[in-house]
């Protein structure tokens, strides 16, 4: 059939949909996005996997609350005069040498791996300075993590990448990861590139290898194992350090309620929001639950058990500042774990080497191709040129003063609403903007004045 | 010069957990070379992270995570095993003379797992390197996600044998039920057939009559859209 092999002659570079003006009536489901991402999926017959977070901005977020400061009926602290204490204490007096956080605020889990050593070693610093947590992540203990790092978080997972007794004594906590809040239900990935020499030495894998972890522990699987997975890790540990099990928010109050009574130190969960380096981009906008939505839920667990107390509540996920983190306390965590904001404090998104962003197809603050080992401004990459544009020292100067600035805002709600401690704030410091909120938080409406909603009397 | 003291021994009895492994603990630190434990009863976390060489006998059957998180550790157990045996074994040696339930060996790291009897499913998962002996049959997804080492079956292994396993080579002796995804079945050398018996009957296991080998096929280190049959199982 020669009229079937005429070949239609096609451009050899495609504008992208936002190149189109955006007319209104061609909304609806088709939108430019939607036939973009068919598009894609019909050229790479997978997912699409991609890293930073979900892009959905229909969450429930933290912006859906706000403060009720102090005026006739509550008295304020003095902003520069009064003390406003930020310490929190994870196992105290169920451990031997509990973890002492200077703030309320612990940075997240992420791999040597999926960063750079040299990313590490800023987050390490900047931590020691601030006096709080910065965490292995998957795939082992850097020994440059370890050494500037003072208050390091060993994460035990599925995976048991670099594994060893030995790291497990010269860890200050030991998180058991059972899912993440960016992909819960599902292992992480590490594509081929960011598999080098070193990172495939450490997780004992084939250099180059596209790694899928597991998501499933391979020798326990559910609450009743736990206390005896448990027990091994505090004897290997000699009963020194507090151990937490951290979950994607999904069902969190029966989740919570598992692992206290299993007898963790500290529970952490990540919403729906959380960041990742590479996951599946249906996976991060259609699974687990907003944080703000699953904050109340961990707290009422905890508090149903009695145990608010003495085991912590760690929440992570989508948190940017101070007011995201003070709102978060207030409804009931002892810290939160950010990620994302920290890694943009080191440089992340930052309009430098524009051309770079320019070859992966995407710019500065479009940014979102950490799963490619290509990041421009060295961070997560294992490729040593891109390495070396991250200079660790400036790095841990910026991360500091985003931490310093965290913490001034968190106390600034604090006395504001009269707290001496920044964990005194609670649901009475807020107010809900929409229904919605309100019902998921149980903080009442504004403009209700507490009044029983009209609809309540039918 | 005092003389090195060659054997303790431990009565589990009504002892606690912490008490029992410091007691190890301390026997390795000090040079021992045994200890006898007596009474296990099939208690959990017994011998956990030790990592001064010593020799540890069990009478009796012990529960999960026995001989975990260890190195250096020369172990007999005289009865079966709990789940997970041997976890993350760094180097050294545990011989289980009876069956061990699932996962035994996860993540073992070096030196040598060795059941004289069955293994449950999982056994020797996301094993890093060393070798895992069993003179019995194996579970399902025995070798899964296994990244290097060595696993000899000297029976039958169960559904899903070595699924995803990224290096590693895996020996059995009996039936296969089912191949995991990205395994492939190649023809064991000699060398290495003359290796593994040697090694079996220095545990007295007798060796079956030959051996089929599986290493990873390589189809599951990248994504290729035309292996879409296997990633729509292993994705």
């Amino acid at each position: 059939m020669e009229g079937s092999s005429v070949k239609a002659e096609r451009p050899t570079v495609e504008p992208a949909a936002s190149d189109f003006p955006r007319l209104r009536e061609f909304g609806g489901i088709w939108s430019p996005e939607a036939i973009e991402e068919i598009h894609e999926k019909a050229d790479l017959g997978r997912y699409q996997i991609r890293g930073q977070a979900t892009k959905r901005k229909d969450f429930p977020s933290f912006d859906d609350l706000v403060f009720v400061p102090s005026g006739l009926s509550r008295v304020a602290l003095e902003g520069y005069r009064e003390r406003c204490d930020t310490q929190v204490v994870i196992g105290e007096g169920r451990v031997k040498r509990p973890l002492v956080l200077e703030r309320p605020i612990m940075i997240a889990g992420m791999s040597f791996g999926a960063l750079s050593v040299n990313a590490k070693r800023a987050l390490g610093m900047a931590a020691t300075r601030c006096g709080i947590s910065t965490c292995t992540g998957e795939g082992g203990m850097h020994p440059e993590e370890r050494k500037y790092s003072s208050k390091l978080v060993y994460q035990y997972l599925p995976s048991r990448y670099g594994l060893t007794p030995y790291d497990l004594r010269k860890a200050d906590m030991i998180e058991i990861v059972v899912s993440q809040g960016a992909k819960p239900g599902t292992g992480g990935i590490l594509l081929g590139l960011k598999v080098s020499d070193e990172v495939a030495e450490m997780r004992t894998l084939p250099k180059g290898v596209d790694q899928r972890s597991p998501c499933r522990h391979p020798d326990w699987l559910g609450a009743d194992d736990l206390p005896v997975k448990l027990e091994q890790l505090r004897e290997a540990t000699d009963y020194a350090i507090p151990i937490s099990v951290k979950v994607g928010a999904s069902r969190t109050y029966d989740d919570v309620r598992l692992a206290a009574r299993g007898g963790v130190d500290a529970v952490v969960f990540d919403g729906a929001e959380a960041g990742t380096a590479a996951s599946p981009k249906i996976q991060l906008d259609h699974a687990g639950v907003p944080t703000v939505a699953a904050v109340g839920e961990a707290a009422e667990a905890l508090r149903d058990l009695g145990m608010k107390e003495e085991v912590k509540l760690i929440v992570g996920g989508g948190i940017k500042n101070g007011a995201d983190a003070a709102k978060c306390i207030a409804l009931g965590a002892d810290a939160v774990y950010i990620g994302s904001a920290v890694i943009i404090a080191l440089n992340c998104h930052r309009p430098l080497y524009v051309d770079d962003y320019a070859r992966l197809g995407t710019t500065p603050y479009e940014c979102c191709h950490c799963h490619t080992g290509l990041c421009p401004v060295g961070i997560t990459t294992q490729l040593p040129k891109l390495v070396a544009r991250l200079d660790p020292e400036e790095a841990a100067d910026r991360v500091t003063n985003f931490l310093n600035a965290m913490t001034m805002e968190i106390q600034l709600f604090a006395r504001s609403c009269g707290k001496k401690h920044v964990n005194d704030l609670d649901g009475n410091d807020l107010r809900a903007l929409t229904h919605d909120i309100s019902l998921m938080t149980g903080v009442p409406m504004v403009g209700l004045n507490g009044r029983v909603p009209a609809w309540r009397k039918f | 010069m005092a003389a090195v003291e060659n054997k303790r021994t431990l009565d589990c009895a009504g002892k606690a957990t912490a008490e029992i492994n410091q007691f190890l603990r301390n026997a390795a630190a000090d040079g021992v070379n045994e200890v006898e434990v007596l009474n296990p009863q099939a208690r959990h976390n017994l011998a956990v992270s030790i990592t001064d060489p010593i020799r540890l006998v069990f009478r009796g059957h012990v529960g999960y995570y026995a001989v975990s998180l260890c190195d250096h550790v020369r172990a007999e157990i005289l009865g079966s095993a709990g789940w997970g045996v041997g976890d993350n074994l760094m180097e050294g040696e545990v011989v289980v003379h009876g069956n061990a339930a699932s996962a035994a060996a996860p993540s073992l790291r070096g030196g040598r797992v060795v059941i004289k009897g069955s293994v449950g499913p999982r056994s020797g998962i996301g094993q890093k390197w060393g070798d895992l002996i069993v003179g019995g049959d194996a579970g399902y997804m025995t070798g899964f996600m296994m990244q290097k080492g060595r696993i000899v079956i000297c029976g039958d292994a169960a559904g899903s044998l070595g699924d995803s396993m990224y290096d590693g080579a895996i020996y059995v002796g009996g039936e296969i039920t089912e191949l995991g995804n990205g395994v492939a079945v190649v023809e064991a050398g000699k060398e290495d057939l003359d290796e593994l018996r040697e090694m079996l009957a220095g545990y007295g296991i007798k060796p079956p009559k030959g051996f089929k080998k599986l290493i990873c096929d390589g189809t599951l280190h990248h994504f290729d859209k035309k292996d879409f049959d296997v990633w729509k199982e292993v994705l």
